[in-house]
Order: structure tokens, then sequence, then C-alpha cells
């Protein structure tokens, strides 16, 4: 088949681009699925004290930025976890399903929002991945689907997921 | 809903330290094999992990041959004949200077001063032997080779359409064309221009966010091999060819030889855009082969 390389030169509109590049790829349902298909899950949010806050910091080494995480029980076994993680540049809504003896069985990143010196904490973008509410597919912010050049470290959610194991051990496993 | 381009499915996950991206037309079992054949190639190359094929050559190779799985031998024999091919500006041996450099961590690695590219040996047997202490970092191209397992898992699920992009090394296939966006070089929310690509791969290169100084001076991660020098200027380059990993490697040397690749990208048959720090094109190279008639630059 013949290939294609044609470079593209864009009105200034298009140029002048959004302070912020944002992503949707899964809602809490679809990521359900995604790692644990054809499961069942049961609604099981952990508040934390402020002790168990303070020893997933000692043990991850990694800040503890909300009391309030979202967890699920699966059937047959294993957590599902929707959990996020802010950069300096990034805000990255993540879902993470554990085996049930703790260990990490899939990472599905549900969306991101890319920005800078924009506001990063967005609440509206928040809302869509909190509870099984959104009922949306996929959908991209803006007509950019692909980006090619500099782009986001995964270096943040690998914390995160650091975190979510020492969140296990300490609020979950018993 | 189904887009122009037939793309049904879009997932993405942490790997190679950036986010990769992989849409596709088929199903989420498809995209778990193109991501599985991704971590594998994470596993075999990376710098960081102990156990890995490269921690071990980095451990082992100069004092004994060190066995490397069939993937990581073909990612270093291609790394050798980029080497070959541009006279030692491309050289993974570079990595002891972004371990000074603190790009790389220091952890488990013995500071070298001596060796290139032309001290590692591989023979048909899948060993690698170097003749100095030398450590190795395929960085530069393993991402692009990552991208290029990842079609091949979809096209042997008989998927036949998609794209795969790991952090700006992408890869597309299937009959119709899809237009990507290249950052502008220093404000990364910005586009600086868009590029319809059709059963080809793309690489972006640029330092604006990875520079850092050392000893009073900018370095950066784009080594020249010849010289230990980094090239630190402000600017984007994008390379197309039929392979991830090609054009992974050639932004590399576009980076350094800017015009005075383009016998090279002509040999691999690659298209290349070079973007100064206002975000213009200063440069365009359009490959001799039958890319030509189709490539536009308004």
């Amino acid at each position: 088949m013949k290939s294609e390389f044609a470079f593209i030169a864009l009105p200034i509109s298009a140029l002048v681009v959004p302070s912020a590049f944002a992503v949707r790829y899964l809602t809490v349902d679809q990521a359900q699925q995604a790692i644990f298909p054809g499961k069942s899950f049961t609604a099981a949010p952990v508040k934390l004290t402020s002790v168990q806050r303070k020893a997933i910091e000692q043990a991850s080494g990694v800040r503890v930025l909300h009391d309030e995480q979202q967890v699920w029980r699966v059937s047959g076994g294993g957590w599902f976890i929707v959990d996020e993680v802010v950069g300096k540049h990034e805000f990255i809504t993540y879902a993470a399903g554990l085996n049930p003896e703790g260990s990490v069985k899939q990472i599905e990143i549900m969306g991101y929002r890319e920005t800078y010196g924009g506001q990063i904490r967005d609440q509206k973008w928040r809302a869509q991945f909190v509870g099984k509410t959104s009922k949306s597919t996929l959908k991209l912010d803006s007509d950019i689907k692909n980006i090619s050049g500099a782009t986001l470290s995964c270096r943040h959610i690998t914390d995160g997921v650091k975190r979510l194991l020492a969140f296990y051990e300490i609020a979950l496993r018993h | 809903m189904r887009s122009h381009s037939g793309i049904e499915i879009r997932r993405c996950r942490p790997l190679l330290g950036t986010l990769v991206e992989i849409a596709c037309q088929g199903s989420p079992h498809d995209i778990d094999c193109a991501f599985t054949a991704m971590e594998k190639v994470q596993r075999l190359m990376s710098f960081h992990d102990p156990t890995s094929d490269v921690a071990r050559m980095n451990r082992h190779a100069s004092r004994r041959p060190v066995k490397v799985h069939p993937w990581t031998w073909r990612v270093l024999k291609s790394a050798q004949e980029f080497s070959r091919k541009s006279d030692g500006v491309f050289d993974i041996t570079m990595a002891r200077q972004l371990v000074k450099w603190d790009y790389l961590p220091r952890s488990g690695t013995r500071l070298c001063s001596a060796g290139s590219w032309r001290d590692i040996v591989l023979d048909d047997e899948h060993n690698v032997q170097f003749r100095h202490r030398l450590i190795v970092d395929l960085g530069g191209i393993a991402k692009g080779f990552a991208v290029d397992r990842a079609v091949a898992a979809l096209k042997n699920n008989s998927v036949t359409a998609g794209i795969v992009n790991a952090g700006g090394d992408l890869r597309t296939f299937g009959s119709a064309s899809e237009v990507v966006y290249v950052r502008h070089p220093v404000e990364p929310t910005r586009t600086a221009g868009a590029v319809r690509l059709r059963e080809r791969a793309m690489a972006t290169s640029g330092v604006y966010f990875e520079r850092r100084k050392y000893r009073g001076k900018y370095v950066g991660p784009i080594l020249d091999g010849r010289t230990g020098q980094s090239a630190c200027e402000l600017i984007s380059v994008t390379v197309a060819a039929a392979e991830c990993m090609i054009a992974d490697a050639l932004t590399k040397l576009v980076f350094t030889l800017r015009e005075k690749v383009a016998g090279l990208l002509a040999q691999y048959r690659a298209d290349a855009l070079l973007l100064e720090r206002n975000g213009t094109p200063s440069w365009m190279f359009h490959s001799p082969c039958d890319t030509r008639d189709q490539t536009r630059f308004d």
C-alpha cells in the first residue's frame, strides 16, 4: 500500500491553540470491563484515617492528596481502584486493577489533561470520572487526535501506583 | 460510531516512560496483544530494570559474552548499522555521558571512558560482547522498535487499520490517512503544523524540556557520538519512515547533522521536517521514493 507523508501548514487560528490538551479514553464502567472483563463490581469506597494516610506516605514515599479513595470489590476476587495524579503540567485519571493477592493486574489511563500555565485541577474535568454516572464514550476535546513531540512522562503514574500498593497493604488487605 | 479512519477503540497505558496510546479497528483483545508486545520490549531493553538484557550486558558483556533475546539482538544490529552509516554520530555507548549528566541512573553501572560502538561484538548466536568496559542505552531506538512490535501484533491479529503513539513515536497502518499534529518546539500546547500520514511511521524529537545545565553549560540527551557533545538547540525534528525504529534513530541524526544527513535519509526512504524555535519549518526533506508526489507543503 502506498505510504504518505504530507506537511499541512495550519491557519493561524489553529496554531493559537488551547491552553490545554485533553483526552478521555474510558468511563469507569468501560475501565472496569477493560481490566476485569465479565466481572461485577461492588463499590467499597475507603476513607483514610490520618494514621493510615501517614502510614501510606511513609511506606510509599509518595504524598496522599485525597483521604477518599474510589474502590470497587471485584466478583471472584480482586480490587478495582480509580485514582488521579497531578504533575506540573498534567492531570491524569487512571484505573488500577489489583489481583486478589495485591499485585497489579493492569493499569488503564482513563483520561488526561495537559496544560502549561493553565489550571490543572479542572473540577468539570474531574467530575466525569467520579462514580459511574458518566455515560459518554470515548471523546477527544477539540479535533486534535494525534500529537507528536515532547509528551507527558509517566513518572507520576509510577508514583501513584506505588502509593496504591501501600494503600492496599494498609487499608484493603485486612 | 465509526470515524472516517475506521478507528473504533482507543486505549492508553503508561509504558516506556511515557503514555502509550493505541487506537485501532479491532477488539480489546487485539489492543491487549499490542500492549503486551510493548511491555516485552520494555522488559528486555530498559536501562533501569536490572533483569533486562541491556542491564545484563552492561554488567557482564565486557568480561564474557551475554546471550540476549532475538529482539534485543535485532535492535543492537540496527543500532550498529546506524552507527556505521553515520560515521559514529549515532552511538549507543554514549550512555556513559547520559549517566554523567544524570539523564540515566548511576546505580549498578561503572563509569568508563574508553570505547565506542566499534567495540560491540555481535555474533550470529545472539551473543553480545564488549571489547572495552562499556555501557549501552537503547533509549534512542527501542521506543520506535516497540511501536513496530505493537503494529506487528495488531496486524498478526488481522487488524486492518490503526495507530500506535508512544509519546510522539508513532506508526499508522491501513488505508486511511491520519492527521498528526506536531507540537511547537518551545510551547508544547501549541501546534506548529500537522502532517498527514498513511502506512508510515513518524518520530519527533525536541530538547527544550529536557535540556539542563551541567557545569554552566546547557546539555541535552541527544549526543554526537564522535565528539560526546550534545545538540541542544531549541528546535524540533520530525522524521517519517517505513518503520518507527528507523524514524526514531534518524531524528537524532537530523538533530546533529541537519542538512548533511540528506543522503542517509534518502537511503532509508525517509522524510524530514525541521522546525525552528519560532515554530516555522526551516528545512524539509522529501524522500525520493513513492511518497514524493503526495508530499505537500503549503
